[in-house]
Order: C-alpha cells, then sequence, then structure tokens
C-alpha cells in the first residue's frame, strides 16, 4: 500500500477539517470527491506532508513522513498540485519545471530530459520557452501538473487538476492519469464526477471532515440507483451517499 | 497531454547525492536569471556614480584619497538595492503562493535559501565589482605615481553578502509588503549612522566598514602614500562582515524543516562560529591606536613589515634649492616650487641654505578631543626636521591638497599655505632651528617672511583656519620693529647682511640693536 491512513484528523483551531479518516490506497487512480469544505484539501496536503496530522498515523510508500529521513524520501518520490497554484511569474515553463525537478533531488544530468518530457505530457512542448505570466489560467495548470510529474513520482497528489481545462484537455488529462496510475498511487481531488468516472478505479467521499464513503466508481454509481438527483448515473450515486450522510 | 513521453524517463535513483553539486549549480543558474538584484544593478551603478565615484573622482589623483573616499560611500550606496533586493527574494515564496510547492521539496530549504542568497550576492558582487573597477580604471589613467588600495574595495566588497543576508533573512522572516522597504531604509541608516559614532582612535565603531582608516584623520593625501596601507581596520572589519553575514545565514538554518537534524547542527554552530568571529573582531578593534603614520594599528593583527616605509624616486625641481616631492604629488612640484620661490629668494647662497628640500611622510598623532596632530617626522607639530641628512630640509606638504575636500581649497591658497608652513621650516633651517630663537633670529626670521609675502600672526591671536598664515612678533614690539625694518630692506641688502652675520646670527651672539 502506497498510503496508509489510520484515524488521521486535523484541526485548525477549533475547526476540525479531517476527523478520523481512515484509507489505503495502492498503484491506480484514486479519486477524492465532496462538496466544498469537506476536508479534501487538508487531506491532500496532510498526503503532500505539507501539514502534519494533529492525530492518527500516516505511512506513506511505506515509511513514516513524520522523521526527516523517511520524509525526505517520501518528497523524493512525490507530485503534488495544489488547489491554488502559486508560480513565478518570470520564470519559463521550462524553467519552472526544472526547478521543481531540482528541489526533488532528481539526478542534475537526468533532469533536462525529464523536464522536456513532462512538459511534452502535458502537452506544452510549443510553449517550453514562454513565461509563465504569459499562459492563460489552463495553460498555468498543465505546468502545474508538469512539475508535479517531472519526477515520475509513486505517489502523486493532484487538488482540482481540470480546473481551467477546456474539454478536449480534460480527456487528454484523464488519459494521462490512466497511465500513470498503472505506477503510481494518484490521488485526484476534484468536483468534477465525470472525471473521476472516466479516470478513477477507485474513490472515496468526504463530508464534513469524514470519509463517508470508499469503493470502486461502480460501487458509487449503484449506490446512486433510484435516487433522482443528478444528471449521471455516478453523479446520482455522490449525491445519494452525501444525503444519507447528512440525513 | 500526451503519454508519449512516459517512458521517456529513466529510473530514477534512490539517494541521488552524485550530482549534487551540479544540481545546485542548476537552481543557482536560474536563480541569477530570475534575481532580483539583476534589474537593480543599474540603480545601484547610478547611485554608486552619484555617492561614490563623483565624491571620489574630485579628490586629487592619489590612490590613497580615491580609495579611501571611495570606501566610505560605495557600501553605502549599494545598502538600498542589495537590501531590497534580497528582502524581496527572501520573501518570494510568500508572495508568489508557493510556500505549499516549495515547502515539500526534498532539498532542505536552508539549501534552497542559500542558492537564492548566493544569486542576489553574486550580481551584487559583480556590480560593484564593475563599479569599483571604473573608478580603479579612471584614477590608473590619473594618478602620476603608486598603485590601487585593494583593501578598501575588499572590505566594502565583504559588506555585500552581509547586506544580502540581512535582507534575505527579513523578508524570508517577515513577508509581508512593507518588509522590503522598510529593511532597505533601516539598513541603509544604519549603516549611514555607524560612521557618525566613532569618534577617537579607540572607538569600537570603527568595525563599521564604511570607515575608512583612522576615522578622525579620514582620507589624507599623506596617509598610504609614503608607508604601505595597514590592512589591520580591514582585516578586523572584514572579520566583523563575515562573521556577521555567517551568523545570519547560519540562523536561517535553525527552524524545523530547514533540513535535517544534522543540517540544522550544523546551521547553529555556523551561527555560533560567526557571532564569535565578529566578537572578537570589535574586541580588536577596541586595541586600535592610531599610528604615525595616520592608520589604524591593531597589535594583535599588526604586521611589523608593513611599518616599512615605501621606496620611491622623488621627483625634484630645476631650482637654487631644489623642491623633491613623492612621485605621488608630482602634479604640485609647480606650485610648490613657484609657491617657495620667494623665501627661497631670501636664503639663496647663504652657507647653511640646504640644497634641497626633501617632502617626506607627516606624522599622526592622536590629541584630546577627537584631534588629529599633523607634523613631520620626528617632530610633531613643526612641519620641519633638520640635520638628517646634510643639507637637506625635509619637510611635509600641507595636509590638504587643492580639491580635496570640503571646504574646498584653491591652488592659490595652496600656495600660501606651503609659503606660510614650509617657508617657515625652510627660514628656521637657515637662521637655525632652535625653538628658543633669540631676539635677533626672531625679528630677522620674520622679516624675511614678511618680504616673502607670508601673513604674520602675534602669539596669543587666532590663526587662519585654512593654514595660510604663520606665528610673528607681536605688533608694537622690538622684534615686530625691527622685524618690519629688515623687511623693508632691499632685498639684496637683505641677503647682503645675511651673508655678513649669518653665522653670529645662528649661535645668538647678534643682538637686536645690531639689526640694520
Amino acid at each position: 500500500m502506497n498510503i496508509e491512513i489510520n484515524d488521521l484528523t486535523r484541526r485548525f483551531g477549533r475547526t476540525t477539517a479531517v476527523a478520523g479518516v481512515s484509507l489505503r490506497a495502492g498503484p491506480g487512480v484514486f479519486g477524492l470527491l465532496g462538496p466544498n469544505g469537506a476536508g479534501k484539501t487538508t487531506l491532500l496536503r496532510t498526503l503532500a506532508t505539507v501539514i502534519q496530522p494533529t492525530s492518527g498515523t500516516i505511512r506513506l510508500l511505506g515509511r513514516d513522513p513524520g522523521q526527516y529521513g523517511p520524509r525526505r524520501e517520501i518528497r523524493r518520490r512525490l507530485g503534488y498540485l495544489p488547489q491554488a497554484l502559486g508560480y513565478y511569474p518570470g520564470f519559463t515553463v521550462a524553467e519552472f519545471v526544472e526547478y521543481f525537478a531540482l528541489l526533488k533531488e532528481m539526478p542534475a544530468a537526468a533532469v533536462p530530459r525529464a523536464v522536456a518530457a513532462a512538459i511534452e505530457r502535458v502537452g506544452l512542448g510549443d510553449r517550453a520557452r514562454s513565461r509563465l505570466r504569459t499562459l492563460s489560467g489552463g495553460m498555468l495548470r498543465r505546468a502545474g501538473i508538469a512539475q508535479a510529474i517531472v519526477n515520475e513520482p509513486e505517489l502523486l497528489l493532484l487538488d482540482e487538476p481540470t480546473a481551467g481545462l477546456d474539454p478536449e484537455q480534460r480527456v487528454e488529462f484523464r488519459t494521462l492519469l490512466r497511465d500513470l496510475g498503472q505506477r503510481a498511487t494518484v490521488v485526484v481531488s476534484t468536483h468534477l464526477v465525470e472525471d473521476v468516472g472516466a479516470a478513477c478505479t477507485e474513490v472515496a467521499l468526504m463530508n464534513g471532515g469524514c470519509l463517508v464513503f470508499h469503493g470502486t466508481t461502480a460501487e458509487l454509481t449503484a449506490l446512486g440507483e433510484g435516487h433522482g438527483v443528478g444528471d449521471a448515473p455516478l453523479e446520482r450515486g455522490y449525491s445519494a451517499v452525501l444525503t444519507a450522510a447528512r440525513a | 497531454m500526451t503519454t508519449a513521453g512516459a517512458t521517456a524517463l529513466g529510473p530514477r535513483p534512490l539517494r541521488p547525492r552524485a550530482g549534487a553539486v551540479l544540481a545546485v549549480g542548476r537552481m543557482f543558474r536560474l536563480e541569477l536569471l530570475h534575481s532580483a538584484m539583476l534589474w537593480l544593478l543599474p540603480l545601484a551603478a547610478g547611485l554608486f556614480w552619484y555617492d561614490a565615484y563623483r565624491p571620489s573622482m574630485a579628490v586629487p589623483p592619489l590612490w590613497s584619497l580615491r580609495a579611501l573616499t571611495m570606501q566610505h560611500g560605495a557600501l553605502l550606496t549599494f545598502v538600498l538595492p542589495v537590501v531590497g533586493a534580497a528582502s524581496w527574494m527572501g520573501s518570494r515564496d510568500s508572495r508568489r503562493g508557493m510556500g505549499d510547492l516549495a515547502g515539500i521539496a526534498a532539498r532542505p530549504r536552508w539549501v534552497r535559501q542559500l542558492v537564492s542568497w548566493a544569486a542576489v550576492t553574486g550580481w551584487a558582487l559583480a556590480g560593484y565589482a564593475v563599479c569599483v573597477g571604473v573608478l580603479y580604471a579612471a584614477t590608473a589613467r590619473q594618478a602620476a605615481w603608486g598603485g590601487p588600495l585593494w583593501w578598501p574595495a575588499v572590505v566594502g566588497a565583504a559588506g555585500i553578502p552581509l547586506l544580502a543576508a540581512i535582507g534575505f533573512a527579513a523578508g524570508s522572516c517577515f513577508p509581508g509588503r512593507f518588509t522590503t522597504p522598510l529593511v532597505s531604509i533601516a539598513a541603509f541608516f544604519g549603516l549611514g549612522f555607524s560612521s557618525e559614532l566613532a569618534h577617537g582612535g579607540t572607538s569600537y565603531w570603527q568595525i563599521s566598514p564604511i570607515i575608512a582608516g583612522a576615522v578622525d584623520v579620514g582620507p589624507d593625501p599623506g596617509v598610504a602614500t609614503f608607508y604601505p596601507y595597514l590592512p589591520d581596520l580591514p582585516i578586523a572589519q572584514l572579520m566583523f562582515l563575515a562573521g556577521l553575514a555567517v551568523a545570519v545565514l547560519g540562523a536561517l538554518g535553525w527552524p524545523a524543516g530547514s533540513g535535517s537534524r544534522w543540517l540544522r547542527g550544523t546551521a547553529v554552530l555556523v551561527t555560533i562560529a560567526g557571532l564569535i568571529s565578529s566578537a572578537t573582531a570589535v574586541g580588536l578593534v577596541g586595541t586600535a591606536r592610531l599610528d604615525p603614520h595616520g592608520m589604524m594599528n591593531i597589535p594583535a593583527l599588526h604586521d611589523a613589515a608593513n611599518d616599512q616605509p615605501i621606496r620611491y624616486s622623488p621627483v625634484c625641481s630645476q631650482a637654487a634649492i631644489a623642491v623633491c616631492l613623492n612621485p605621488a604629488f608630482a602634479a604640485y612640484l609647480p606650485v610648490v616650487t613657484s609657491a617657495l620661490q620667494p623665501v627661497v629668494s631670501e636664503v639663496s647662497g647663504l652657507a647653511s641654505t640646504p640644497t634641497r628640500i626633501l617632502q617626506a611622510a607627516p606624522t599622526f598623532t592622536q590629541e584630546p578631543n577627537d584631534a588629529i596632530g599633523i607634523g613631520a617626522p620626528g617632530l610633531p607639530g613643526t612641519g620641519a626636521i633638520a640635520g638628517a641628512r646634510p643639507r637637506v630640509l625635509i619637510v611635509a606638504l600641507p595636509d590638504q591638497l587643492p580639491g580635496e575636500r570640503q571646504p574646498d581649497l584653491t591652488t592659490a591658497e595652496f600656495a600660501d599655505q606651503v609659503r606660510a608652513q614650509v617657508g617657515v621650516s625652510l627660514a628656521d633651517y637657515v637662521i637655525g632651528s632652535d625653538r628658543r630663537h633669540s631676539q635677533a633670529q626672531q625679528a630677522v626670521r620674520a622679516g624675511m617672511l614678511i618680504a616673502a609675502g607670508v601673513r604674520l600672526v602675534a602669539p596669543g591671536q587666532r590663526m587662519d583656519e585654512r593654514g595660510v598664515t604663520a606665528r610673528g612678533p607681536a605688533p608694537g614690539t622690538a622684534v615686530y620693529r625691527a622685524a618690519q625694518r629688515f623687511a623693508a630692506l632691499p632685498g639684496a641688502a637683505r641677503l647682503a647682511w645675511l651673508r655678513a652675520h649669518l653665522r653670529g646670527l645662528r649661535a645668538g651672539r647678534i643682538t637686536l640693536g645690531e639689526l640694520p
């Protein structure tokens, strides 16, 4: 298992963002669904070792991120796209991705090839020399994905990765996700249920900081049968679970 | 998006330590390309031109004057751009919302910060080197003799990493929008005022990198021209600056998340070592004393080899009495020779007249109330020494050259100074250098000087601040009247009388009544 979470809780002052979540995930694409404020981003930031849990245990890639040495090992193998992607406007796409490749301690000799490959994979090959300040929101998002995958991560955490992408790019992105999921554990936090349906093998649904569903997309779809809210079967499953959780 | 590149990547090693230097080098290249300091270099160059180049080039082209004037202004001109750029870069991740992404980098945060700081420092040092290089190149074209003083330039350069470290640390720790202007202005005034606090020869504030040499002497043509520039104070300043820079940079590595426990421990040790270095430097500066050549001597850092005078061949005028100057002052030989001519004509051909007037290093003594006494070798305050070599009058030139500092001295005033100060020495040399002149000697000396156009001031009266006057007898006294009578004689008559009576006059056997 690449992700092993046991009874994880994360509080910010009096607010409990994640409450007693337990989860296991191996290679594959893992969808994390939930309404606004459900705790998805906090869970993802905890998995990304940005913040530490208030209580509970985490093991990532078989290592304890609470200790410096293992945490550093995890970070070398980690890819992370935050919800709000910051960037250095003066950097070109290639420089931005190269910078993060170097921060991930990739071997310097391998960096140029890896950077070029990552940029190609997100479809920004022709904009590699463009400064980030000149890119559209969707292109910036793709540059963010490129920095996340430049080190061929074993654990890839993507927070709203398709926000700002046009439909064609989203289709290509789902293909990329499926490809990455062959070898790595990819966690995709999103509002877009169709992204999950198209690319994810497993899905978890959060509400109020708690995990209210964990299973396959087929199982989630099945839960929506007979439920009237939602255009697509998966959306009806999503609504049904949330309704049940709120009840 | 495509999966085409998925198989292009090779296997990733578990512990990618090989090539770490190359990786950091690549990061440094990226930081150099995007450092805010690069954009502020024109501003730094402009400020340097305004506040360091112009004042330095305004002083006479002596290496000591130019270098010491430059040291005072150069670092100050770099404060605002360097601290500002470093602070801006230090707060970059927070400003750009990169905290999460950069915060989970495998590479230690401290390393990342040091690379970013190094880029700012690198550009600033490059800019500083170019600015100083231009100033020194211009001086090399103008200076008559000598070579560049590197220590003042090195001290300024050593201040830049510290300024960058302070700015970077402030930006990193307090990444607010006001941090950059506040820390830049605070650093500017802090550095500027540091020199104002230094008084006297033993002030600890001489550690300030904008203090060039002895604080009460300042840039002086007699300093580091006849004797090598003493590196004692610059070494202490370097120790202080480097130590403080290391301490500040070390402190950046303390927080949790900066790196491994080993790395953070190293950061603590580095900080302690830096602080010890700085404290030691300050302590050493407290032991500094003004040496006779106008520089600061720190016993623990002093190399006796630097006390040996610089060898040079003086440049001499072809006159009845040759005037010989240090070659650095070659440009002033005509005006000095011309200024002394009236006095020389008064004593020309006399038995005790020197064959040469030789410029020598002035001596400097620290006096109460932050005052400095400047005199000639062996006899501070008099401006003359006789008998060191037969028939050679050794003198020091006035300590201010035309155009050297404010209030500015004109060439005519400089000539008056030379006549008043060196001319008096020449008259004393001829009549007898014993300070207890007889009344007749006093009258003849005064008469010669009056005839040569030197303005005399009675004892108790205020001397001219510009040094264009000399002491003479009080009006109304017998000596005064005798001096006036002697001065009123035709020049040939004075000279004839001196030829006939000089031996008796020097021996003190001539009375006032025997004067013509």
